[in-house]
């Protein structure tokens, strides 16, 4: 019991964050779905909508019959609580198993008389506690809504907080049982998340192609079996507690087979590569390699579902029913070319993000003495920030072009209007004229002033704020002109010019001049 | 200074002084550092030895004074000082992603020359498995892979900042075999430490610096010379008075502890310290000669004060 409160006394400030993120994510929706629609008539056919479009049924799955305020409420931001729930386990399991392991505290912990098999079993009954206020927590956030919006009961509170409850209890076991298997925490919380992505995938599959038995097979399909606020079958639950009963155990037993600190797969640290290179540029770009890959798949990943999740925007948008945020942003003579445009604009400040990140390494690398290492070589003394500077640059044109190229292919398919692929592609792949300003700017702070490297935050902020919520709050066309985001040419106009794109990429390279020569009149700062 | 081949030094330092704001971490600092010596650079910590090879490899500017390294000045010619030297840093941070193998690689190719085979050889003496990740390595496994990689590199000058602190004796007697062997082949070597001993068996002459001043430089074996060796006897009770007047008449001060003499005695004096003794038959002579920690230990007590 001890270890267990002092586990719980460790981790209360993420797992406290977590609970009030979820609960307050469910309770706070509630009322939202009885006040969007005005009558009966126009619910009936937005739920109509919804059925018909394999955008939504994919991100969201099926829209139970007839549609009412709760049934969408479960539908929408169920799918978004139940896939944070599987994110919180990964990481919560993660954290209480093989991460105490790997950052030496459990080593401690071991050493003052605790039986081996104690910390896993303390570690399960956290969980296990966590999903029960979990569910409880969401019961109580949906339910106290009781009356006040129509079809939510009682009941199908009960079984939705259930649902979220089983979806991470699920989650839990099976990330604890990957823990064992995965040779450090990193490799533990990487293979949790694949699992994540893999039930999302066959949930989407399930769901899109009305395969209603896959559906079962998902543990993101919970909502679809136990159907809170359509028939709250119990007995669905059943078969998840069990699975989590049977993952935990099978998790428990495998832990005595295998050595403290390493997992049944071996730890792969030994290979017998070898670097040909010649170039700080190389080296860079071999150092970058992995972060680089991780941002392409999931910038490609979440660009294209947002221009595919674009359809029933664009849709309603024609029809003039949108307001409100994503109405400000699709205020434009084309619904979809300026949905598009909005979507390039999100993949483009995702980007910038990677790109100040990338490029803030180089102060990571002089902090640390790396940078020492590389200059007592011989290097001239700017050229570890001018290749970080040109690796992030071609790193993000890589990025954007991938998305770019998925987005094309995709949108089309779902998105009706004139040259959307062209557009998809376009509006993305011009953002590169952004991302090369973000990344000078960055260069210059880090070359001229490291200790100030975070400021570069501000102005990514503030562009971002600018070209995100400027029409929204009537910021001036001129004031929000100066932002770095809107300057993409449209490839489907005839007279599209690429000046503004063009200037970008020249301010960028100018400030990232600038930030060399700074680097190469000053100290190396440590530390 | 003693210049021992009359040949230009390979590091000269003038007068250096480096600060940081209000803070001066090198203040007044001469180095001369001859080709093909072993040169020690000894200092408590935080006397600003870190300081001071950070200016001389480029990493700073200094505030004031003259500094050449291999010929050149490191703050307009940085790169080309670092082509022809090796560096070891005191505190050895590498890629926690590459293999061993992988940063001598990253390493070799940036500087644009290497010698596999020394490498090959370094690495199997100081029993470093290179295919191993950085990351499961302990911080003395890291200081070999620089050290691997700074001695095998053909460069003419070995800037070494507390190379040892990591490793184990064994490993560290072959550091000294390796540093014997770098200057035997005509390189240049500059070893940083706050730990005498260390220095002491492989330098031929040293600096030792305090709070970024110059307390001594010079040879190791004229700095010895000036220190005093301690004489230890037990003469018969009845002898005790008249031993303790001679040895006062010489000219030193005995203590006495239960009939045990030690006596503090300048180099040239042992002689007839010795000689005095052994005509009064005195029981159990001993004679330390000086030992160059406690020489060490007293320049730092004095430049505290």
């Amino acid at each position: 019991m001890t270890l267990t409160r002092l586990l719980v006394r460790r981790h209360r400030l993420t797992l406290t964050c977590w609970l009030l993120l979820l609960t307050g994510l469910s309770g706070g929706t509630v009322t939202a779905y009885q006040n969007t629609y005005a009558t009966e008539q126009q619910r009936e056919a937005a739920a109509a909508l919804a059925r018909d479009n394999a955008a939504t049924t994919m991100m969201y799955g099926r829209l139970p019959v007839p549609g009412t305020p709760a049934q969408m409420y479960v539908w929408e931001i169920g799918a978004f609580t139940t896939v944070l729930a599987a994110v919180m386990a990964v990481l919560v399991a993660v954290s209480l198993t093989r991460a105490a392991e790997d950052d030496g505290t459990l080593e401690l912990l071991r050493g003052c008389g605790i039986a081996p098999a104690r910390p896993l079993r303390s570690a399960l009954w956290v969980l296990a506690g966590c999903a029960v206020v979990l569910g409880a927590g969401c019961t109580v956030a949906a339910g106290v809504h009781t009356g006040s919006v129509d079809g939510v009961t009682g009941a199908g509170a009960a079984a939705y907080g259930t649902a979220v409850a089983l979806t991470f209890l699920l989650f839990a076991a099976l990330t604890v049982l990957l823990s064992q298997i995965a040779p450090a925490a990193g490799q533990a919380r990487l293979l949790g998340f694949t699992v994540v992505g893999l039930s999302f995938a066959v949930r989407a599959f399930a769901d899109t192609q009305q395969i209603g038995w896959l559906t079962w097979f998902s543990p993101l399909g919970l909502r679809a079996t136990v159907e809170p606020f359509t028939s709250d079958r119990w007995t669905a639950a059943l078969l998840p507690v069990a699975a989590a009963a049977l993952t935990a155990t099978a998790a428990v037993l495998l832990s005595q087979r295998r050595e403290f600190g390493a997992g049944l797969l071996p730890r792969r640290d030994r290979r017998t590569a070898r670097l040909r290179l010649g170039s700080t540029v190389a080296l860079t770009a071999r150092l970058n390699r992995a972060s680089l890959l991780t941002w392409t798949v999931a910038v490609a990943a979440i660009g294209t579902v947002f221009a595919a999740m674009g359809s029933g925007a664009v849709d309603r948008e024609r029809d003039g029913e949108v307001g409100g945020f994503l109405g400000a942003q699709l205020n434009g003579a084309d619904p979809a070319a300026a949905f598009l445009s909005y979507c390039g604009t999100v993949v483009g400040i995702i980007v910038c993000v990677y790109a100040v990140l990338s490029v803030s390494q180089s102060r990571h690398a002089e902090r640390r003495g790396l940078t020492d290492m590389v200059l007592a070589t011989g290097v001239r003394r700017w050229v570890p920030l001018a290749a970080q500077s040109a690796v992030t640059a071609a790193g993000c044109a890589v990025v954007l072009l991938v998305t770019g190229v998925l987005s094309a292919l995709v949108a089309p398919a779902v998105i009706a209007g004139d040259d959307v692929a062209v557009r998809a592609f376009g509006y993305i792949a011009g953002q590169w004229g952004a991302v090369v300003a973000m990344t000078g700017c960055t260069a210059l702070i880090a070359g001229t002033a490291p200790r100030w490297t975070a400021l570069a935050w501000l102005p990514l902020t503030a562009a971002a704020g600018l070209a995100l919520l400027g029409d929204l709050l009537g910021v001036p066309q001129r004031v929000q002109d100066l932002g770095i985001f809107p300057h993409v040419p449209d490839l489907a106009l005839a007279d599209a010019s690429p000046a503004g794109l063009l200037l970008l990429v020249g301010i960028g390279a100018a400030l990232c001049l600038t930030g060399l020569w700074g680097m190469a009149r000053r100290d190396l700062i440590i530390g | 200074m003693i210049t021992s081949r009359g040949d230009t030094p390979v590091v000269d330092v003038d007068g250096l002084v480096k600060r940081f704001g209000t803070f001066t971490a090198v203040d007044g600092l001469d180095l001369r550092v001859q080709p093909g010596s072993v040169h020690g650079f000894l200092g408590p910590n935080g006397a600003g030895k870190s300081t001071t090879i950070r200016v001389l490899l480029g990493l700073y500017r200094a505030t004031a004074g003259r500094v050449s390294v291999l010929g050149l000045d490191p703050a307009r010619h940085a790169d080309q000082v670092t082509r022809r030297l090796s560096y070891v840093p005191g505190e050895v941070t590498l890629w926690p992603n590459l293999t061993g193998q992988e940063v001598l690689d990253a390493l070799a190719g940036l500087r644009g020359c290497r010698d596999e085979a020394a490498e090959r050889e370094l690495a199997g003496a100081f029993a470093l498995d290179t295919r191993r990740k950085v990351r499961t390595y302990s911080k003395g496994n890291r200081q070999k892979v620089v050290l691997v990689a700074a001695l095998a590199a053909p460069t003419e000058l070995l800037v070494l900042d507390e190379p040892t602190s990591g490793l184990d004796p064994l490993m560290e007697e072959l550091f000294q075999r390796c540093v014997r062997d770098a200057a035997a082949a005509g390189r240049t070597v500059l070893l940083s430490s706050h730990i005498l001993a260390e220095v002491e068996d492989v330098c031929d002459t040293v600096t030792i610096i305090k709070d970024g001043r110059l307390v001594e430089s010079g040879r190791l074996a004229d700095m010895r010379h000036l220190a005093a060796s301690t004489v230890t006897a037990r003469p018969a009770g009845h002898q005790l008075a008249a031993v303790t007047d001679r040895l006062l008449r010489l000219g030193v001060a005995p203590e006495r502890t239960d009939g045990l003499l030690r006596v503090s005695v300048p180099r040239t004096a042992v002689p007839a310290v010795l000689g005095a003794l052994a005509e009064a038959g005195a029981d159990d002579i001993t004679c330390t000669p000086a030992r160059l920690e406690d020489l060490f230990l007293r320049h730092y007590e004095v430049a505290a004060r």
